[in-house]
């Protein structure tokens, strides 16, 4: 075999001041040939992202390349200038990062963008730089380039906008291109499509490609070889067939078993489907519409209609998931239901009455039934609060509790609920880890004695494996407590293994409901069915 | 001696008596006493505070009046003069009682502006009279400079023998240890790369050397010359410190309950309520702040003139003045911070810790002071820290107009105001002008130093990596 394209020898990276250094990569080794996809799978920490980051020679100002090298093309790329180097990024390498809405520059066109890469490596100008730009946005699979190329990036769709990234990564025809979680903020489609087009073009273009991701089931989709981070230490690498088939390292073993799946509801003894039970909150046409103002005159546009007649029943000590992409309303739904959000028209029954029409202060005494766990465990809880005064906040709002004494042991006994030390709780919320503090606020949420709780994507922000923990004890408190769970959410293997029924969610509407052995094996609407479909499997190459 | 309690002084003692109270809080909230740490860890604010602990002394000492007692009265009980004198006016009297007939340049012995006088032999001359009491010790010009030479090395044998004697309290007192001191002093590199507790300490010093040298000296000379009808330029410089600092605070103080009720109920009820607030501090801002200021200090002066029978002293009329130029700045300068704290409440209050609250039924009362304020108050601090410069800088430009503070108030807006005429005059009497410049300069550098150290403490976008 001939040289390899990329080859990193004992790269190892340390951060820190004279105090004390902090090695957040120790003597990582991989290697990346011509035509070939090598990803980089680890969980937040290992230090994936510093990999790439070090080809490129773009770390912080705090880090510092302790030992290693770096090789591409036979050239050790740490012993470049920085002007040198400038040449490098670009020309030979290519980078994407992982959010497209803040890669991109707001105030300039897109074909600028693209334009200002192929100017800086290609040097060409006028009107070839015109017809390159938009070769480069046809072969990303942007249709009507010229026309587009004129637009600004508010007016793309975030799989647009990474289209527009791969674009400017491509510009000058890069020998390899390092892809950093590029479709972790994409919904399940549209990353399907991306992740074909950066196979199609890593053939057509025979590159060499660096994929960064902490999800398997991507992985397995495009990775020739798998390399597997923990912490800063390589702890396995293999072929894709080997490496799926057969994980060797107890790390990669535990990363499988934390996946939530069918099968592994079935092994942890969740049953399949809940026996009929009592109704508890019934949703009937709720419609959530958004005025929208337009121009000088005010323009009749029809409004943005969110939730657009929704039916739904949710039964008692039953979990419902309510499954969407981005922008299908799920979020506003939820809020509707709570009455966070007034809705423009409907009903909500819960407990023979209606939310939207009764007046707020039987709302207030209502609320301890209906309580919210929310998406991003960074800011949901108020940063300037002790976590006990979070957790009793709840509680002395709904007079729950008799004394101080009373809320304070409540307090005490959450945490151990929620499996946290009860001595942790005169502390500040930054001192916690992103699975501690989503555990947090299902503590606070449960300090009222909720009957309902509305799970809006609790896990998304976290690992794969945190993830597992906080759907287990979800599970747990499910079982004693009795609760019932709307469970908010875009990744069908966590339905797959929490659910008992399951609403999927189009453009503000349900569009199918049942139960979940039902609508995941054979789905009836053809939204259900292209949903599922692209959702990457871990079984096989499809 | 009688105590006078005069309305600015009341107010300032409410607003030292709070700014202790707060530092007692913040101690022990963690998410407070974390950035404060922080800002103290750098050198040069933790020199720009010393110098600010020193003007903050100086405002407390001026801002404690009283009713001096008459000596030499045959009745048994006391009698007190009418007149209200301050602490730090009896603190100054060897430098203020020399009082000279009209300016006179500093370290001079003789006077500025010809008199006639008799010369020995009979006729009547015109030249410079000796002062009446700067260097009268002295019989020629030709001793002043060993004698001012003498007198430096006095004051500075009394700053070394003051310092000795601090350094052996702090060792005595477990508070430095003196291995570590002398190895720390000895280390020349140390003065470029001074530690925080050492920059303090070192402008301490500077500061205590100041002093040393003006009480040493002071007394027979004036330092920095006199002004117009003799006074010395040194004191009303220093007497202009608490003008200049209670205009700073006090106007905080009023400005802060405005600023902070109208923008927080703007940004968080949104609605009619928004929109009256708005309209209210848009039309506020649009008119020049020196017209409102001059209008309410014109209608002031008409208010005292038709009710001279209350107040009972000029000092009285002087302080009502000064307080409500305070509070006529206080109602002015509300719409910048207004305007700041509705934008960050209306992005405060799209977090999800707010969603959660009014998932708990919370009412609107207990999620603004719980979560809204709380997360303000770095806002708060860099606004009071950075505005307390400005209204300082504004005050001497509002006396320039003669819309400030009373004449008889001892301010640098004062002595810049009569430095006008005496930049004219030939040979240009500048004294005046660089004294309330130097003072100015001081407190402004110092307090906008430390300012920059508590916006970068308290901002959270640029706070460093813990």
């Amino acid at each position: 075999m001939s040289t390899p394209l990329l080859e990193v020898t004992d790269l190892s990276v340390s951060f820190g001041s004279d105090n004390g250094r902090e090695t957040v990569l120790n003597r990582v080794s991989f290697s990346i040939s011509r035509g070939e996809t090598v990803v980089l799978v680890g969980e937040s920490g290992s230090g994936k992202s510093l990999s790439a980051m070090s080809i490129v020679r773009l770390l912080p100002h705090a880090a510092r390349i302790d030992s290693g090298s770096i090789l591409l093309n036979g050239q050790d790329l740490f012993k470049l200038s920085e002007r040198q180097m400038r040449n490098v990024r670009g020309a030979s390498v290519g980078m994407v990062f992982q959010e497209p809405q803040s890669s991109l520059n707001p105030v300039m066109t897109v074909g600028a963008q693209i334009a200002e890469s192929v100017r800086r490596h290609q040097g060409i100008r006028g009107k070839r730089l015109t017809g390159r730009v938009c070769e480069l946005m046809d072969a990303v699979g942007i249709n009507e380039p010229y026309e587009k190329s004129r637009q600004y990036p508010h007016e793309f769709s975030g799989g647009m906008k990474q289209r527009v990234m791969i674009a400017i990564a491509l510009a000058a025809n890069p020998e390899l291109l390092i892809a950093d979680e590029p479709t972790t903020a994409l919904d399940v489609t549209i990353q399907a499509q991306v992740l074909e087009l950066l196979k199609a073009i890593q053939a057509k273009q025979n590159m060499g490609m660096l994929f960064i991701t902490h999800d398997l089931a991507v992985a397995r989709q495009i990775a020739d070889r798998i390399v597997v981070l923990k912490e800063g230490q390589v702890v396995e690498t293999g072929t894709n067939e080997v490496f799926y088939k057969a994980p060797s390292h107890p790390y990669s073993k535990a990363l499988f078993d934390a996946i939530p799946s069918w099968d592994k509801r079935l092994r942890e003894g969740l049953a399949p489907s809940l026996d009929v039970r009592a109704t508890l909150l019934t949703v009937e046409k709720l419609r959530v519409w958004f005025p929208v103002r337009s121009g000088l005159f005010e323009k009749k546009i029809p409004p943005n209609k969110a939730v657009d007649g929704v039916d739904l029943e949710i039964h008692e000590g039953e979990t419902l998931a309510l499954v969407g992409e981005s922008g299908s309303g799920k979020t506003t739904l939820s809020k509707a239901v709570l009455q966070l959000l007034r809705p423009t028209a409907g009903s909500v029954h819960y407990a023979d009455k209606d939310l939207c029409q009764i007046d707020s202060r039987q709302l207030r005494s209502i609320r301890s039934d209906l309580q919210i766990v929310f998406q991003d465990p960074y800011s949901s809880m108020n940063p300037r609060m002790l976590i006990s005064d979070i957790i009793k906040e709840g509680m002395n709002a709904q007079n729950v509790g008799d004394s101080i004494k009373d809320r304070d042991d409540r307090a005490a006994h959450l945490m151990e609920q929620v499996g946290l030390e009860v001595g942790h709780l005169k502390r500040y919320p930054h001192e916690f880890s992103g699975g501690q503090r989503q555990r947090i606020c299902i503590a606070r949420a449960l300090a009222v004695e909720p009957k309902v709780l509305i799970c809006d994507e609790p896990t998304s922000a976290l690992d794969v494996s945190v993830q597992a923990q906080i759907l287990r004890l979800l599970r747990e408190l499910q079982d004693n407590l009795g609760l019932t769970y709307l469970f908010v959410t875009h990744n069908i293997g966590v339905v797959a293994y929490m659910a008992h029924r399951v609403a999927v969610m189009y453009r503000g509407q349900i569009v199918e409901n049942g139960n979940v052995q039902q609508v995941l094996q054979s789905p009836e609407h053809e939204y259900t069915r292209t949903l599922l479909h692209a959702v990457p499997r871990l079984d096989n190459n499809s | 001696m009688e105590l006078v309690i005069l309305k600015t002084d009341a107010l300032f003692f409410i607003l030292i008596a709070s700014l202790l109270a707060y530092i007692f809080y913040a101690s022990k909230k963690e998410h407070l006493a974390r950035p404060w740490r922080s800002v103290l860890k750098k050198p040069m604010a933790a020199s720009a505070l010393t110098i600010l602990a020193f003007y903050l002394t100086v405002a407390i000492l001026d801002s404690i009046h009283f009713h001096p007692e008459i000596e030499g009265t045959s009745s048994d009980t006391p009698v007190y003069s009418s007149q209200v004198v301050s602490l730090l006016d009896e603190v100054l009297k060897p430098i203020n009682k020399n009082t000279e007939t009209t300016y006179s340049a500093p370290f001079a012995i003789y006077s500025y502006s010809k008199e006639s006088q008799e010369s020995d032999t009979g006729q009547i001359i015109r030249d410079y009279p000796r002062l009446i009491h700067a260097g009268s010790h002295l019989s020629g010009i030709s001793e002043v400079r060993s004698d001012l030479i003498m007198r430096s090395l006095s004051a500075l044998g009394y700053w070394i023998f003051a310092m000795a004697i601090l350094c052996l309290i702090l060792i005595s007192l477990r508070v430095v240890k003196l291995k570590l001191m002398v190895a720390d002093w000895l280390n020349l590199s140390t003065f470029f790369r001074p530690s925080p507790a050492q920059a303090a300490v070192i402008t301490f010093a500077a500061v205590c050397l100041s002093i040393s040298l003006v009480a040493t000296v002071g007394p027979y000379y004036h330092i920095l010359g006199t002004d117009k009808v003799g006074n010395d330029v040194l004191f009303q410089g220093i007497k202009g410190i608490r003008t200049g600092l209670l205009i700073g605070t006090l106007t905080t103080l009023i400005m802060l309950p405005f600023a902070v009720v109208l923008g927080v109920a703007a940004g968080y009820f949104r609605g009619w309520v928004d929109d009256a607030i708005q309209y209210l501090y848009t039309t506020l801002s649009s008119i020049p702040g020196v017209l409102l200021i001059a209008a309410a200090a014109l209608m002031l002066e008409v208010f005292m003139t038709n009710n001279a029978g209350d107040f009972e002293s000029v000092t009285a009329r002087a302080d009502l003045r000064f307080l409500c130029l305070c509070l006529i700045l206080g109602v002015t300068a509300w719409t910048g911070l207004c305007r700041y704290l509705r934008a960050e409440t209306l992005k405060l209050k799209e977090s999800n810790y707010i969603e959660a609250s009014r998932a708990f039924g919370v009412l609107s009362w207990s999620t603004i002071s719980q979560h809204v304020l709380p997360n303000l108050m770095h806002i708060v601090m860099i606004s009071i820290v950075l505005d307390f410069s400005g209204l300082v800088l504004a005050e001497a430009a509002l006396t320039y107009i003669d819309i400030g503070v009373d004449p008889s108030m001892e301010s640098w807006g004062n002595m810049i105001n009569g430095a006008r005429l005496e930049l004219a005059r030939e040979p240009v009497v500048w004294w005046s002008l660089f004294t309330a410049f130097l003072f100015m300069f001081v407190l402004v550098l110092a307090a906008n130093v430390f300012g920059d150290s508590v916006r970068d403490a308290f901002d959270p976008r640029i706070r460093e990596l813990d």
